[in-house]
């Protein structure tokens, strides 16, 4: 049997690139096999009774927002089912973003670097990247499943149930690597190709969370809707499967079709062209650091305020979820109903600023990555001081910090007072979001620190590229 | 004349490497002086520490009569500076970037801009990331010449030129020069240098080699000449200044100095000459004849390499 030509040279690809994701891929895999294990245990340890089930199944089970956060609620009446019902979500995110990036990775990435060019003059078909890059993205989510299968098996939960988890969470994971491969080849960019299967991944959790609250056909119309039918230890169906086989090997055939209608290097969507001249506001250090920084701040606006508003509108259910629970009152250490609800929303607005100092911390790490990218000099080569031009990033991290945890806590009371007809709660939430801000700003400060030795050191220092 | 850039005994090292090495410039105002130099001679570092983004580990250094690393926020408002290799936001657009860079310079002349935008035929609509190397080095001498700056910094500016965009760089230069303005001009093409040049500075392994008008360097340079002739050229070996005589049948090939180029020429002539080829030496021929008897003393013909 020869190889065909457009294939030629799939298999030293292949191994070169899991040469080059040697340690990425299984951190990605342990990661799945510890959240599996974790939770595992956890609701193992929370509902080990009837009656703490049955309060399980009254609250959580019967509340739209976690249904709209897991999935169906099938099988709560069992240990097992709660964990299925809970860690589906999760682990199927992982896995489709594990598959994102490293189709991403060794397709439009490579590409758009130009190594795709200098690897394709050699001995190596047209199809061959892509063929290696979905067969390792493929691998991989079987690794993930197999994983996933042996920590719930070692955690003490029935073997077909977790097999069955597993692979119905690396099917998800085939799926987007065909929807990847798809993507890489319409836009020339990555970060293009993020966002339109970032975009797909949305459609899709939503779809289910639809179809899953109203319990219509809508889930049908989504990969994660196909892996929670199957209902692991409880109905262990193996059926819904049969989907999203066709569908990605569909998807593939798509992209090598595609593949045949580009030019290498290109998308099959041509980039707009940009500004003649730039917008009056685009004149200074801030101005650029505005212009660098603001898609990422948007995107975190959209993504914290959705976040305010479901935490905010959690809050109401949570006396029912956790009344009963006398673990769950211990951890968020509520005397009354009222108190029981503040303490939630307490928790919930500390997990939110440690997100929010995620941004902080990244954006001030931007001025480090310009710095190695050689994007610096020409600045600082005119009438721009260096701690103009830190402190522009500086100024990112900071008002935008701030920005989003007063969004995060006008949201969350937003949310609440719809509930509670009380519009203090806005105020209220506003005020303690506000709290965080000096802690989130220490952060930023000390990633200052480690980008630019600080800003006293910054400006004694040579500026080096990576 | 007055000193726009100063330099003396400048060292920089970076950790073992000691990549400048007691380098000596002196740029006079209002002249173009060529900073030749084969790679990783030392020329960008310098450059670099000239615009205060490395500080300086030894040696005297004056630029538009302040100190580049203590000044550098006031002086840079003086001058306009074109990297070697231009990287540039992916995202914004080549005509975002010169407006950007030329407001960072105190303001752009829009007449001005769109001259240069036509002369180099540079479409400013385009994202960044499209842009070839060639076109993002466009972007970077659009937006120093669109300002209105007393010093030119340009660090290997056409590397990634063609030869219609580098005879509109150097009719920009000659304007630039006619206008009263310094330009200090980095470059291992020793055609461009001769072109631009008032005078010249080479240096290797970080330290100045050769400092001194074209015509005071001219004896360095020598042509390489190939000749077919009818009769042995006997005079030829009595000329000054040919080095490297190779005779074979009814031909010969030698180098010779610049200054006696018409005397072994006349000689050629004498013998019957039937076909000529000449070609100027490049930078790098010429630093392999004038330092050839050290590198191979040293058994190390790297240039780029530098010195233990």
């Amino acid at each position: 049997m020869t190889p065909r030509p457009t294939l030629a040279g799939t298999a030293a690809l292949l191994r070169f690139a899991l040469r080059r994701d040697r340690l990425r891929l299984p951190i990605w895999v342990l990661a799945g096999a510890a959240l599996m294990a974790i939770q595992s245990s956890s609701n193992q340890r929370f509902y080990r009774t009837p009656e703490s089930l049955a309060a399980y199944r009254a609250s959580a089970g019967s509340n739209a927002a976690s249904i709209a956060f897991s999935g169906p609620p099938v099988g709560l009446d069992r240990v097992a089912g709660t964990i299925a019902f809970e860690i589906s979500s999760p682990l199927v995110l992982l896995t489709v973003l594990m598959a994102m990036f490293t189709t991403v990775r060794h397709t439009r990435a490579d590409e758009e670097a130009g190594r795709t060019e200098l690897l394709r003059s050699a001995q190596l078909g047209r199809h061959a990247p892509l063929l290696a890059a979905v067969v390792l993205s493929g691998m991989t989510c079987a690794v993930l499943g197999l994983a996933i299968t042996a920590a719930a098996a070692a955690s003490g939960l029935p073997l077909p149930g977790a097999l069955l988890l597993g692979t119905a969470t690396a099917s998800v994971g085939w799926v987007f690597t065909g929807a990847t491969a798809v993507c890489a080849q319409l836009t020339g960019v990555a970060r293009g190709v993020y966002g339109l299967v970032g975009g797909l991944l949305g459609i899709a959790f939503v779809l289910r969370a639809v179809g899953d609250i109203t319990g219509s056909e809508l889930s049908w119309l989504s990969p994660i809707g196909w892996a929670q039918a199957t209902h692991p230890w409880s109905d262990d169906r193996w059926w819904p499967l049969l989907l999203p086989l066709p569908v990605a090997a569909g998807l593939l055939l798509l992209a090598r079709g595609l593949l045949d209608h580009r030019d290498s290097g290109a998308g099959l969507l041509q980039p707009r062209p940009g500004a003649a001249t730039a917008s009056p506001g685009l004149a200074g250090p801030l101005g650029l650091a505005w212009r660098l920084q603001r898609g990422t701040l948007l995107a975190w606006g959209i993504g914290i305020g959705l976040l305010g508003f479901v935490y905010g509108g959690l809050a109401e259910s949570v006396e029912t979820l956790l009344g009963d629970n006398p673990d769950a009152q211990v951890f968020f250490r509520g005397d009354s109903a009222a108190g029981l609800i503040d303490s939630y929303l307490g928790v919930t607005l500390r997990i939110t600023a440690l997100m929010v100092a995620a941004y902080a911390v990244s954006a001030t790490c931007r001025a480090r990555s310009e710095e190695a990218a050689g994007r610096v000099e020409p600045v600082l080569a005119t009438g721009v001081s260096r701690w103009r031009w830190l402190g522009s990033h500086l100024v990112m991290a900071l008002a935008g910090s701030a920005a989003l945890l007063v969004l995060d806590g006008l949201t969350t009371g937003t949310a609440r007072a719809l509930a509670s007809g009380d519009a203090v709660d806005v105020l209220r939430l506003g005020g303690a979001a506000v709290g965080y801000v000096p802690a989130v700003w220490v952060l930023a400060g000390v990633a200052v620190l480690l980008v630019g030795g600080g800003l006293i050191a910054f400006r004694r220092r040579d500026v080096t590229t990576a | 004349m007055t000193s726009v850039i100063s330099v003396t005994g400048l060292v920089k090292t970076f950790g073992r490497t000691r990549a400048l090495d007691g380098l000596d410039l002196d740029v006079r105002a209002g002249e173009v002086h060529g900073f030749l130099g084969p790679n990783g001679s030392g020329k960008s570092t310098t450059i670099r520490v000239l615009l205060g983004l490395l500080r300086a580990d030894g040696g005297q250094v004056r630029l538009l009569g302040g100190d580049p690393w203590r000044d550098a926020v006031a002086l840079h408002r003086r001058l306009a500076y074109v990297p070697g290799d231009v990287t540039l936001w992916p995202t914004m657009s080549g005509g975002e970037v010169i407006d950007l860079l030329s407001r960072l310079r105190g303001g752009v002349d829009p007449r001005r801009r769109a001259e240069l935008l036509d002369r180099f035929e540079l479409d400013p609509r385009k994202k960044a990331r499209t842009y070839s190397k060639g076109n993002r080095q466009k972007v970077a001498l659009v937006a120093a010449l669109a300002s209105d700056v007393e010093l030119l910094v340009l660090d290997e500016p056409t590397s990634g030129l063609d030869p219609i965009m580098e005879a509109t760089f150097q009719s920009c230069i000659t304007e630039v020069r006619a206008q009263g303005r310094t330009v200090l001009l980095s470059s291992h093409i020793l055609a461009e240098a001769e072109a631009l040049c008032d005078r010249v500075s080479i240096i290797r392994h970080g330290r100045t080699v050769q400092s001194g008008t074209l015509p005071e360097l001219r004896h360095l340079t020598r042509t390489s000449v190939t000749a077919e002739i009818e009769r042995p050229a006997t005079g030829l070996a009595g000329v000054p200044g040919v080095h490297g005589l190779r005779t074979t049948d009814h031909r010969v090939s030698f180098d010779v100095d610049s200054d006696h180029l018409a005397d072994a020429v006349r000689q050629l002539t004498d013998a019957g000459l039937r076909g000529l080829s000449s070609a100027p030496p490049t930078l790098e021929e010429l630093f392999l004849r004038q330092y050839g008897d050290e590198l191979a003393a040293a058994g190390d013909v790297d240039l780029s390499r530098s010195r233990p």
